[in-house]
């Protein structure tokens, strides 16, 4: 599928060492002035899929484009296009955070007059200005990064692809670096940004792939995504008195069992915290099949004082996408494990079906 | 038993590198010793015995001078960095635990390196001639305490280094000390007004804490080619010296372990454009070239990796450059002057072989902390990526990187200038053969940095390819000397010629009519076989760059 407006278009990718399939017929394409969150487990081929991207490694098959220059034959357009931030911040020792970026300037071909201007600019931009006389060595790794970020945009590149730029930070700098990688989209640079801290990316980025095993599993926007995924969902159900949870419990048991023979087959779970004067369940209905049943508790007699669904967020989303994944190939399931907070690690037991891949 | 010991004892055992290691080792002795060994039964005499034992011996001494320095001198640095020093030093082992755990792991794998020779030692032996507790003994005993002497040393160094390549160098570069330039004061006031003194017997003291001449001692080497090594006995001496020494290194180091070692605030990168006026008179006046000021652009006539690598370096500075350069320079005049005026029995030739030896002394010593760390300081740092990710091309970056050697070389090569023209000023009929040592030293400094670059573009870890690098090296240039030494007993003039044209410091020497070196007629098989062996070294750079940098 050709997307006129896409800058990055990833066609087919895949990269096989020996038996082992690091990446397989990867798919995608990110528009002009996006920011493309790139999710996925420790191994799951993301670094892979940038390393291609930037003209580091060779794939197996596919093609991958970036602003129209192939990124296996065009590598010397591929550099002056695409920024790199790697997870490691590549110091050198006993040099001063300007001699830095001068450096990096210098080789980027960038004339003198021109690199000291820019110098200041990127400093500005990644607010490390009242860092220009630091030994790059003595920096914090807070710092370490925004310097990264400065480096990366010293040869004002279209297209930025940056490897875990908020792992190691502070909460206040993670908020600094989400300030700064919006700012990076509104000046219309594109983005590909990836990172173990999901909250971060939920908020800042305008679509998300999700990658396990060398697979793309989902990719849309986090609400494509969350709505595809919440095929099951988790509702609360909390009450004034705790004698009355076994009842509702009980009740909505049955209730659910009725209701989802009738429409999809197979009944949901239902759970109680009687401390907490709390029933949970989950379902695979829609809200309009699930609003009869507070009609139905509140017509019993029970003393319903809430009734709402859990809310599921990034992180719940990608556990249920790992674990797709991870079941796929035979592994068993991480969120097998305690990890029940949220409506996804209880889906995990549920359907297959829904995930947005595209 | 300390559990300090078991890791590093065993943890070393374990790695099959160290297992190949003294394999190759164990064989190599013994190889020394068949090369060596009478074929004709009715030939074995005490004097052969004592040849092959002097083989042996030396070579032993080289590989204690080579293995045994990086092992002490990347096990704190490497703690530090890890960030394991503060788990033990939290941890109820005392300073005294952890440091006697981490010397004694050392000093038993490098004891293991000594037992690895006793089967070749037996052989030398069973050929009669020697005693077990005089020539035997001694040497064993010698050798251990200077592999206690480096081990403290190495580990002393160790505490004070930031990073682990930076502590193998200084500690490659303080064992070459003590084993050379301890020798220098004694060799210059024997003989003199000054040598009779308190300043004569500290430089007595000084020239006992190096192996070489009780190592001449035991080997019972009256002449050993360079005149005023060895005078009385030294044995006593040099064993009081490096057990003092070795004390004081481990007090000092002991005094360091604690949570001190780790109160280090971060560079304010406090800048000279910002002082007061004053203070950036002061320091321009004093430094010359100002490190601290606030440095212009790269200009886009120089190569931006070049320029990367002498800023980045902490002695690679034009203020540090400057320094080495004005003490080459000076001592270059110095001996020349002294020579002009007879301060000393040493002629014109001698002064010349001095100077020659400094600037191998200085090029084998620099060139493998700057080169070795070429490629894989880059890779280690995370900056070979960044590297790739820029326009700049592989050829480029290389030429960038060896210039910035090439440079520094050129500048201490440079510096020494005018004793050489003071030296054709004295006797003028020198100019040719100058010229000529001019092209040698030209030869070494290249041989050195090809050989250095090349070596150290094969590791991964900059502190590897630190220590491989300078074994390599100095194995490159002092194994000939070695064999020169033994000149005529056991080796003759063919053999000594042909180690002698392995590189260019035999040339020089002889080109210089060094004493000892006038004999052998090297140029110019030197000049062509260091230029072969160099464009092999930089084909392999090539290749490993190239490596390194496609795509797979």
């Amino acid at each position: 599928m050709k997307d006129q407006d896409a800058v990055i278009e990833i066609e087919g990718l895949s990269k096989v060492y020996g038996d082992f399939v690091a990446l397989d017929s990867l798919s995608l394409n990110v528009r002009r002035g996006q920011i493309l969150g790139f999710i996925g487990p420790n191994g799951a081929g993301k670094t892979t899929t940038i390393r291609i991207l930037v003209g580091l490694l060779k794939p197996t098959s596919g093609s991958a484009r970036i602003a129209g220059a192939d990124c296996m034959t065009e590598s010397r357009k591929i550099k002056r296009l695409v920024g790199y931030m790697p997870d490691d911040f590549g110091k050198y020792n006993n040099m001063r955070v300007s001699e830095y970026l001068d450096f990096f300037g210098a080789a980027y071909g960038i004339a003198r007059r021109a690199r000291m201007k820019r110098i200041d600019e990127v400093l500005e931009i990644a607010g490390a200005t009242h860092m220009k006389d630091l030994f790059v060595d003595a920096l914090s790794r807070g710092m370490q990064q925004r310097v990264a970020l400065a480096r990366t945009m010293m040869h004002d590149p279209e297209v930025l692809i940056l490897d875990e730029p908020a792992n190691g930070l502070d909460p206040q700098a993670r908020i600094d670096m989400r300030t700064m990688l919006l700012r990076l989209a509104e000046l219309g640079k594109t983005l590909i940004v990836t990172s173990h801290i999901l909250p971060e990316l939920a908020r800042v980025c305008d679509e998300v792939a999700m990658i396990t095993k060398g697979k793309l599993r989902a990719f849309g926007t986090v609400d494509t995504i969350m709505r595809n995924i919440q095929q099951r969902r988790t509702f609360e159900v909390m009450l004034l008195r705790e004698d009355r949870v076994d009842p509702v419990a009980d009740a909505t048991q049955a209730w659910l069992q009725k209701h989802q023979q009738e429409q999809k087959g197979g009944a949901g779970e239902v759970s109680r915290v009687v401390a907490e004067r709390m029933v949970r369940f989950t379902t695979a209905l829609g809200d309009e099949d699930v609003s009869p049943l507070l009609s139905h508790l509140i017509s019993l007699g029970e003393p319903v004082a809430q009734f709402r669904e859990v809310p599921t967020d990034l992180e719940d989303a990608f556990l249920y996408v790992a674990n797709e994944g991870a079941r796929e190939f035979g592994s068993s399931p991480r969120a097998s494990s305690p990890v029940s907070m949220s409506a996804a690690s209880s889906t995990v037991a549920a359907s297959k079906s829904g995930v947005g891949t595209k | 038993m300390n559990p300090l010991i078991r890791r590093e004892f065993f943890g070393i055992l374990r790695s099959p590198k160290a297992f190949a290691m003294l394999a190759f080792l164990t064989a190599m002795f013994s190889l020394t010793v068949l090369m060596r060994w009478p074929s004709d039964s009715t030939s074995v005499s005490g004097s052969q015995s004592l040849q092959v034992f002097r083989i042996f011996g030396y070579a032993l001494l080289a590989g204690v001078v080579f293995l045994v320095p990086a092992f002490p001198a990347t096990s704190i640095v490497n703690e530090k960095n890890n960030k394991t020093l503060a788990l033990l030093l939290n941890s109820p082992l005392s300073a005294f635990s952890i440091y006697f755990g981490k010397m004694s792991g050392v000093l038993l794998f490098s004891l293991l390196v000594l037992l690895c020779s006793l089967p070749a030692c037996a052989a030398c032996f069973a050929m009669g001639g020697l005693s077990a507790r005089g020539e035997i003994g001694m040497l064993y005993l010698v050798l251990t305490l200077l592999i206690v002497q480096y081990t403290t040393l190495g580990m002393l160094i160790s505490s004070y280094a930031q990073t682990s390549d930076a502590a193998v160098r200084m500690t490659y570069t303080a064992v070459l000390a003590l084993l050379l330039l301890t020798l220098v004061p004694a060799a210059f006031l024997r003989g003199t007004a000054g040598g009779s003194g308190i300043i004569g017997q500290a430089s007595e003291w000084i020239h006992s804490l190096s192996p070489i001449p009780v190592m001449t001692e035991i080997m019972s080497q009256g002449e050993l080619g360079s005149s005023g090594l060895k005078q009385s006995s030294t044995i006593g001496r040099f064993l009081t010296a490096t057990l003092i020494s070795s004390l004081v290194f481990a007090g000092i180091t002991l005094s360091r372990l604690n949570y001190r070692i780790f109160d280090r605030s971060r560079a304010q990168g406090v800048i000279t454009d910002e002082r007061g006026l004053l203070s950036r008179l002061v320091r321009r006046v004093f430094y010359i070239v100002d490190p601290q000021r606030r440095k212009g652009g790269i200009p886009w006539y120089l190569n931006p990796v070049m320029v990367k690598e002498f800023r980045c370096r902490r002695f690679g500075r034009s203020q540090w450059l400057l320094r080495l350069v004005s003490v080459c320079a000076i001592i270059s005049m110095v001996l020349t002057f002294m020579a002009a005026n007879s301060v000393t029995s040493w002629g014109v030739h001698t002064i010349g072989a001095l100077l020659v030896l400094m600037q191998v002394v200085l090029v084998v010593v620099l060139t493998p902390s700057l080169a070795s760390g070429l490629i894989s300081g880059e890779r280690d740092s995370g900056g070979w990526e960044l590297l790739r990710m820029t326009p700049l091309s592989p050829w480029r970056i290389v030429i960038g990187k060896l210039l910035s050697v090439a440079w520094t070389l050129a500048l201490v090569l440079m510096a020494t200038l005018p004793g050489y023209l003071m030296m054709m000023w004295i006797q003028p009929e020198l100019s040719i053969q100058v010229r000529l040592v001019l092209i040698c030293l030209l030869w070494i400094a290249i041989y050195a940095l090809a050989i250095s670059s090349a070596v150290g573009s094969l590791f991964r870890y900059t502190a590897v390819s630190t220590a491989v690098t300078y074994v390599v090296v100095i194995a490159i240039f002092l194994v000939p000397i070695l064999v020169w030494l033994a000149r005529d007993a056991p080796f003759g003039r063919g053999t000594v010629q042909a180690a002698l044209m392995t590189n260019p410091v035999g040339a020089a020497l002889s080109v210089i009519s060094a004493p000892g070196f006038e004999q052998y007629d090297l140029l110019p098989a030197s000049w062509w076989i260091a230029a072969m062996l160099s464009t092999l070294m930089f084909a392999v750079l090539g290749f490993q760059v190239w490596r390194l940098t496609r795509s797979v």
